[in-house]
């Protein structure tokens, strides 16, 4: 029980006792442990065996060994294809709204004082804190056609009805607007602290050598904000496909034509509704190695890319 | 800066912020609106009802067992919250304090199962859910979430800081690790544990996913299965759906009103790490 962290001491009653593991450790790992274990990586390793095998979910069935047949089949099917590009235009859709556009506000109000200040802050953090479910419900009310009180604006501004969730060509940044509407806040607030915490002593040294304002973001600003930029970006990238999932399924199922669904809807969709759990976990296991291998050169990138205030 | 001399400067950044503070809001403002409006007026864009009514109230609290609902899911987020606080503490007391063969890799394994997309776990998890008999209850929706890998990563965090010293003087006192978590560790934890609890049971509260494989029927919904039933069933009723939307929205927006710094806090504290 001397285990206690740089003591050197350890050591010797430890090798007394030949191989003594030590046990409290782990006791105090073991809930934890024992939650993520059961629930995130058994689950992970039985999806990628049920990848090899057709199963229809009954009970009463078994599930059939298929080899790499159900890897072939995803790959080729064109409903694959569709649903991999628009999880791409998903995040690629939110980084103005989670990204650049925050960043851009924090720049600009860096000198924002008072009590307005706080009141602002507390505004902008509402959607975040609003559940998805309710964040659907509400803009489908707003976007309904003909009541909807968008449509309402843009009749009385001369424009005709646009069907917000059931044209194919607007569905998709309708939902990828109402996943970002939540994010806009958060962002916000994430890039103006980091911003403000930049010592003003490195601007005020700029523009003594007669930098410009502009000169002071670009040089200054962006590259002592990269670190929050990058992790902004990236778990925008990780999760962005996935926070959309609940205004998918609750407001277009997937459709018009397929035009709003994407991977993490199709994986729901073999799985739960036509029942074909081989599919559903190949496109689990594909989605997994794709967006781990994204991780992985997000996290290179970042180490290389952020600048930090030593 | 510049702004304090240039009062144009002022104003574009005051309009910025009104604009963006607009655009939060005024969404979750319509539907409060809305929930009131009477069935003539819905249709109407006046930014204030005509006549308040709260039939739609009545209306929901009848058609569904709403107050049921968000007893269950304070309940649900309660449970989730306490149990992520609580296998959070130990797992990252255990990270801190010792250092063992795979701590690094324990540590390492927490932090990658944050990656692994619920969707890829889901039917292996139904399947275990089902055989466990977890099926359509209250249990079954704590039970997978009874520790996240945020929770361990937030505490391991805050008690990497804490001075040694303190926990070595203690041993010498002759306490032991139990007593030192409990009496010294997590007194000095206060505003990460905060924080965690806030953010735990926003997010509980917030969950969609495995309530919707785990949830059947009505009288066990949590509020975001309950709204979400509700939706297909009553279409466009859109008086009765901004009523239900509102009233399963209440306890957060109170929790909000209340504590709204410090939620804010939270979730940046969070964030910046």
């Amino acid at each position: 029980m001397t285990h206690v962290l740089d003591a050197p001491v350890v050591l010797a009653p430890r090798r007394r006792l030949g191989l003594r593991l030590p046990i409290a450790p782990w006791l105090y790992l073991a809930p934890a442990l024992a939650v993520i274990g059961v629930w995130i990586y058994w689950p992970l390793v039985e999806a990628f065996i049920l990848s090899f095998y057709q199963w229809n979910m009954l009970p009463t069935s078994t599930p059939r060994p298929v080899g790499l047949a159900n890897y072939e089949n995803l790959l080729t099917l064109p409903e694959m294809r569709i649903a991999v590009r628009n999880t791409v235009l998903y995040i690629a859709g939110l980084l103005p709204l989670s990204v650049v556009l925050p960043l851009a506000v924090a720049i600009v109000t860096q000198d924002l004082a008072g009590p307005l200040r706080n009141l602002y802050r507390s505004l902008i953090f509402v959607p975040m804190i609003v559940a998805p479910i309710v964040a659907a419900v509400l803009w489908r009310w707003l976007l309904a056609e003909r009541n909807g009180l968008v449509n309402q604006a843009l009749a009385a501004l001369g424009f005709s009805d646009v069907a917000f969730l059931r044209d194919p060509d607007v569905a998709l940044w309708t939902l990828v607007w109402i996943t970002g509407w939540k994010l806009i806040g958060f962002s916000t607030l994430l890039l103006s602290a980091a911003n403000a915490s930049i010592s003003p002593a490195y601007v005020e040294a700029a523009r003594m050598d007669g930098a410009t304002r502009w000169q002071i973001v670009r040089d200054i600003r962006l590259p002592l904000l990269s670190p929050t930029i990058l992790l902004l970006t990236m778990m925008t990238i990780l999760f962005g496909a996935q926070w959309s999932f609940v205004y998918i399924n609750a407001l277009t199922g997937g459709g018009p034509l397929k035009s709003t669904t994407n991977v993490f809807y199709l994986m729901w969709e073999y799985g739960f509704q036509s029942l074909s759990a081989g599919w559903s976990a190949t496109a689990g296991v594909l989605t997994f190695a794709a967006f781990g291998l994204i991780a992985l050169v997000c996290l290179t990138l970042m180490k290389r890319m952020a600048v930090y205030d030593e | 800066m510049t702004s304090d001399r240039w009062p144009l400067a002022r104003l574009a950044v005051h309009g910025t912020m009104i604009v963006l503070a607009f655009v939060a809001i005024f969404p979750v403002y319509w539907m409060v609106v809305s929930s009131l409006k009477g069935d003539g007026d819905i249709y109407s864009s006046r930014l204030w009802p005509e006549h308040v009514t709260f039939e739609h109230y009545a209306y929901v609290l009848d058609a569904i067992p709403m107050l049921g609902i968000l007893w269950n899911t304070t309940l649900m987020a309660s449970a989730t919250m306490l149990a992520q606080v609580l296998t959070g503490l130990l797992a990252a007391y255990a990270l801190t304090r010792w250092r063992f063969r795979g701590s690094s890799l324990v540590h390492g394994l927490v932090a990658l199962s944050w990656l692994v997309p619920f969707q890829v776990t889901m039917i292996p998890n139904y399947v275990l859910a089902t055989r466990l008999g977890l099926l359509d209850s209250l249990a079954g929706l704590v039970v997978p979430n009874a520790a996240a890998a945020f929770a361990v990563l937030v505490l391991y965090n805050g008690m990497r800081g804490f001075p040694k010293e303190v926990v070595e003087a203690a041993r010498m006192d002759g306490a032991g690790h139990w007593r030192i978590l409990w009496q010294i560790v997590v007194p000095n934890l206060k505003a990460p544990l905060a924080a965690l609890a806030v953010l735990a049971f926003i997010s509980a509260w917030n969950e969609y996913f495995w309530p919707l494989l785990l949830i059947r029927r009505m009288d066990n919904a949590v509020v975001q299965i309950g709204l979400q039933m509700f939706m297909t069933q009553e279409g466009n009723q859109w008086g009765a759906m901004m009523a239900a939307a509102t009233l399963s929205s209440l306890p957060i927006l109170a929790v909000y009103m209340l504590l709204h710094r410090h939620v804010i806090d939270s979730f940046m504290r969070a964030g910046l790490r």
